[in-house]
């Protein structure tokens, strides 16, 4: 046992394990980077003059597209916004970093005399990424706030039109950005004298975001990413997660913006506007949003196209003696070639492939997946593994109406630590909605639902979770495109963070009990449905609840399969050593596991007591069985 | 006094454009939970179809109807070209194709006539202006007024008292739930589209009116007032976005008299500024569409 808490100490950090969390990471996004920049220096030693620019910017998008996939990549809200954020920085950094004799021809009477100060290209750099993070803070409690309320898609609303006001200033705000056709320009025509800068930029970008996704934070962000409702009901705040993602995000979209305005050697509003917002955008959807690899994959492959189609749109081209005339295709192939490009790029793979070409695929995890030895399933130890908590949950006097239809009235049950309770009624007694009340997820119009004496009503979802009563689904939200073990491990990131004695089992054990380990690397949404159900069992109990609470657990199971069911709840309550409360129609199964029983009809508790007396009870057999059997 | 009277008309106006292009969002976002970002292309195709039908010599009352047409088709010929291809999938894919939609359009049109502006003639009563009291009261302003009034009327009529109402309402509180009770989606999602369509042209008709030019991009700034007065009046609710219309069009016509000449052309940035705020203490918009989800 002090072993075991030994290891869990180490756990309880930034990173769940630093082999596979940081190191492996590391690696793989070195090795990548190794193959971007070779890839690039190749085509340049091939093409000569125009390609080494164009792989100049190849790898300035790919920073802006890495910072992009931060944000959307692990909270899955959809941004058009961040060419927006880079606006604001790309102007930050032109007003800092140019030269006062320069600024004096265009913006001569520059607010806040900006047109006198002299940074120099590293303290504008600093600027820009400071003024952006503010105002992402600001933008991003407005995200928070209306993508909880009316979820994804209002975040998104919100993004895009910050692009349109962003642009809309810039604009017409002449004294400060030089307007619409001007703009602010360096005096030596942009080119950056050496590379080293965007190699640093574009490696950390790569690590940056690869260990966010890896952190505790991003692995938070993603089960909201993936339900943001179970997320919630496992303790998880989605809001601080995609507060957290969009400023570290917002921080290397500023870095990209600066260099791509030092490397342009100019800014305009429309360099930062829709057509930026489809190309950055079309690169992270082609290649994968969901990882970085494909973020980085999708810049590459992209930029082929785009080069393609500029070059066809211009007058054809000859590759390897091999000449492309595109005169015949006059008709099409004309300078606006590439927008077309894009544009169709995205509506074809939304329609037709929308998590792109690598989609969840991550080189390091492949790597760890190769490089690690098989291990043996460890061993499940029958009696708790943490101190045991005394713990009684009191439901008293609930109603629920919705509508004119009474879900719930005055129903109530107790149930203390140690304790299996079920609750058993027809279709439509209110069983869930009873759930629904304890968990947040329903307001209760009137009663209480007490834990240990405080009184949980109107407290949102993940602090219900967080007090010690964390549920299953009945229609199963698992987080689909996360592996098995991952879907245990973020609940059990929850557990401890909140519980300081640090005896919450390992994944492996949780994941062990639950009769997963052969499936621990499968994606959950490949899961069948018994192992689902399984899954949803273990995932709860990783948060080390004070009381599981259990909604149809063996649902849709067979028969042989809901018995083998009732040894693996006690199992996993007694390895968190949690009091349950159990939903279910399976009379056998819940007779089987119970110490006591509610039974529920049409929103009341029509009786109570232990299996054999509910079993006798002539109530709950008129319910069951539809009639006034007296 | 005078002034803010005049003011209100002005905003009335503008926002009943805004009013029609938002309840075509938010009645298409009903049936697909879909926020249709390349509503903006519908007036992006009329403005083009009104460009070559007035150089052609036609007068705005042929125009009209024409307009009005070209959107609804247009509206049904990109919902079975892209969206019906990716219904029933996640927000993600539902906004980003709408996305792309808005590009291949503009793109189309970039391609094929040319980047540059495209002017026409707009009607000769445009500009002027009638007085009732101490106002001067813009013949189009009361045109646009009028006519969004019956609009609203007439479409209020078709979602609350007939059959096709009936699937669109059902369909927008629980689209499965509308199916199962014998709904047909292909029809009910088609109706919503041709009606988002209709909207939309009249609103076109009215923006063109005004503008007298058509870019390929012309649409941007039509479909981001729709939407955003969509979401201002609380995504969901049709109401809501007509509500959202016009509140969108009273602050904007408001803020620009109201502030200082020297910031007035920040106008939208102070605009965005109060919806972000709105949002931050009323996240939910001005009214609250109850969202069923099942648990």
């Amino acid at each position: 046992m002090a072993e075991s808490t030994g290891r869990s100490t180490a756990h309880a950090g930034m990173f769940p394990d630093l082999r596979r969390d940081v190191a492996f990471p590391i690696v793989g996004v070195g090795l990548l980077f190794g193959a971007f920049i070779a890839v690039g220096l190749l085509y340049q030693s091939f093409f000569s003059g125009a390609a080494e620019r164009l792989v100049t910017v190849a790898m300035i998008d790919a920073i802006i597209v890495l910072g992009i996939q931060i944000y959307v990549g692990n909270t899955g809200v959809l941004s058009f916004g961040h060419i927006g954020f880079g606006a604001i920085a790309g102007y930050t950094f032109a007003v800092f970093a140019i030269a006062p004799a320069e600024k004096v021809k265009r913006i001569p009477d520059a607010p806040l005399g900006l047109t006198d100060v002299d940074m120099g290209s590293w303290g504008a750099v600093g600027v820009a990424i400071a003024v952006t993070v503010v105002v992402a803070f600001f933008v991003g409690i407005g995200l928070a706030r209306s993508g909880a309320e009316s979820g994804a898609v209002a975040a998104t609303v919100i993004t895009l039109a910050l692009l349109f006001v962003t642009h809309e200033v810039a604009r017409h705000w002449p004294e400060l950005t030089g307007g619409e056709r001007a703009g602010l320009s360096f005096r030596i025509g942009g080119k950056l004298d050496t590379r080293v800068p965007i190699f640093l930029a574009l490696a950390g970008s790569l690590v940056l975001a690869r260990l966010f996704a890896q952190s505790r934070r991003g692995r938070l962000a993603k089960a909201g990413r993936e339900d943001d409702l179970a997320a919630r009901a496992m303790g998880v705040n989605p809001m601080v997660q995609q507060m957290i993602a969009l400023l570290i995000s917002v921080v290397v979209v500023s870095v990209g913006a600066s260099l791509r305005v030092y490397e342009t050697g100019s800014i305009l509003p429309e360099n930062f506007f829709f057509n930026y917002t489809l190309l950055t955008l079309a690169m992270l959807i082609v290649g994968g949003r969901n990882s970085v690899t494909g973020a980085l994959f999708g810049v590459a492959v992209m930029t082929v196209g785009r080069e393609l189609a500029r070059r066809l749109g211009q007058d054809g081209f000859e590759v390897f003696g091999l000449g492309l005339d595109s005169a015949p295709l006059d008709w099409i192939f004309r300078e606006n070639l590439q927008t077309v490009f894009f544009g169709t790029a995205m509506l074809g793979f939304m329609i037709w492939r929308p998590k792109g070409l690598l989609s969840d695929w991550e080189f390091d995890e492949w790597l760890h997946r190769r490089f690690t030895r098989a291990q043996s399933a460890p061993a499940v130890p029958k009696t708790a593994m943490g101190s045991h908590q005394e713990a009684r949950l009191e439901v008293s006097d609930v109603s629920v109406v919705f509508g004119g239809f009474q879900a719930l009235s005055q129903s109530g049950f107790e149930v203390s630590s140690g304790e299996v309770v079920g609750i058993i009624g027809p279709n439509g007694a209110g069983k869930t909605t009873m759930l629904n009340v304890i968990t947040g997820l329903v307001p209760a119009t009137s009663g209480q639902v007490r834990l240990n004496g405080t009184d949980l009503i109107g407290t949102p979802s993940h602090e219900v979770a967080r007090a010690g009563l964390v549920r299953t689904f009945q229609n199963l939200r698992l987080f689909g495109s996360l592996t098995v073990r991952e879907n245990v491990e973020v609940t059990r990131l929850v557990a401890i963070a909140e519980h300081d004695d640090r005896s919450t089992p390992e994944t492996d054990v949780l994941v062990a009990a639950a009769g997963l380990w052969d499936h621990r690397d499968r994606r959950a949404s490949e899961l069948d449905y018994g192992n689902s159900r399984r899954l949803e069992l273990a995932r709860a109990a990783a948060a080390r609840p004070l009381f599981l609470l259990l909604d149809e657990p063996t649902s849709g199971m067979s028969d042989t399969e809901s018995l083998a069911m009732v040894g693996q709840v006690q199992t996993m309550a007694a390895l968190v050593s949690a009091g349950v409360v159990v939903i279910d129609h399976d009379l056998d199964f819940i007779i089987g596991i119970c110490d006591r029983i509610y039974c529920l009809d049409r929103g009341s508790v029509i009786a109570s007591g232990t299996p054999e007396g509910i079993q006798a009870d002539p109530s709950v057999q008129a319910a069951y069985l539809g009639s006034s059997a007296s | 006094m005078t002034e803010l009277l005049q003011n209100l008309i002005d905003g009335l106006g503008r926002g009943s454009i805004y009013a029609l292009l938002a309840l075509g969002v938010a009645v298409i976002f009903g049936v697909m939970h879909l926020l249709n970002f390349a509503h903006g292309e519908l007036i992006t195709v009329s403005g083009y179809v009104a460009f070559w039908t007035i150089s052609e010599g036609w007068s705005w009352y042929f125009v009209t109807p024409v307009i009005i047409g070209t959107a609804i088709v247009t509206s049904l010929v990109i919902e079975r070209v892209a969206f019906s291809r990716v219904r029933g999938s996640s927000d993600f894919t539902l906004l980003l194709t709408s996305f792309g939609v808005h590009f291949v359009v503009s793109a189309i049109f970039l391609l094929y006539v040319s980047a540059s502006v495209k002017t026409f003639s707009e009607p000769g009563w445009v500009a002027d202006t009638f007085p009732v009291g101490s106002l001067n009261v813009e013949v189009y302003d009361a045109v646009v007024i009028g006519v969004t009034l019956i609009t609203l009327l007439a479409t209020s009529w078709l979602i609350q008292r007939t059959m096709f109402g009936l699937a669109l309402r059902a369909a927008a509180a629980d689209f499965d739930t509308a199916r199962l009770m014998g709904v047909r989606s292909d029809t009910v999602i088609r109706g919503a589209f041709a009606l988002s369509g209709l909207l939309a042209g009249i609103a076109g008709v009215f923006w063109l009116m005004r503008s007298g030019h058509t870019t390929p991009s012309v649409g941007i700034t039509p479909m981001l007032k729709g939407v955003l007065a969509a979401l201002i009046g609380g995504l969901g609710s049709l109401r809501g976005a007509v509500l959202g219309g016009f509140v969108l069009g009273l602050a904007e016509v408001l803020l620009r008299s109201r502030l200082p000449d020297s910031v007035a052309s920040l106008t939208e940035g102070f605009v965005f500024l109060l919806i972000a705020l709105l949002f931050i203490f009323r996240p939910q918009g001005l009214i609250r569409v109850a969202h069923a989800e099942r648990v």
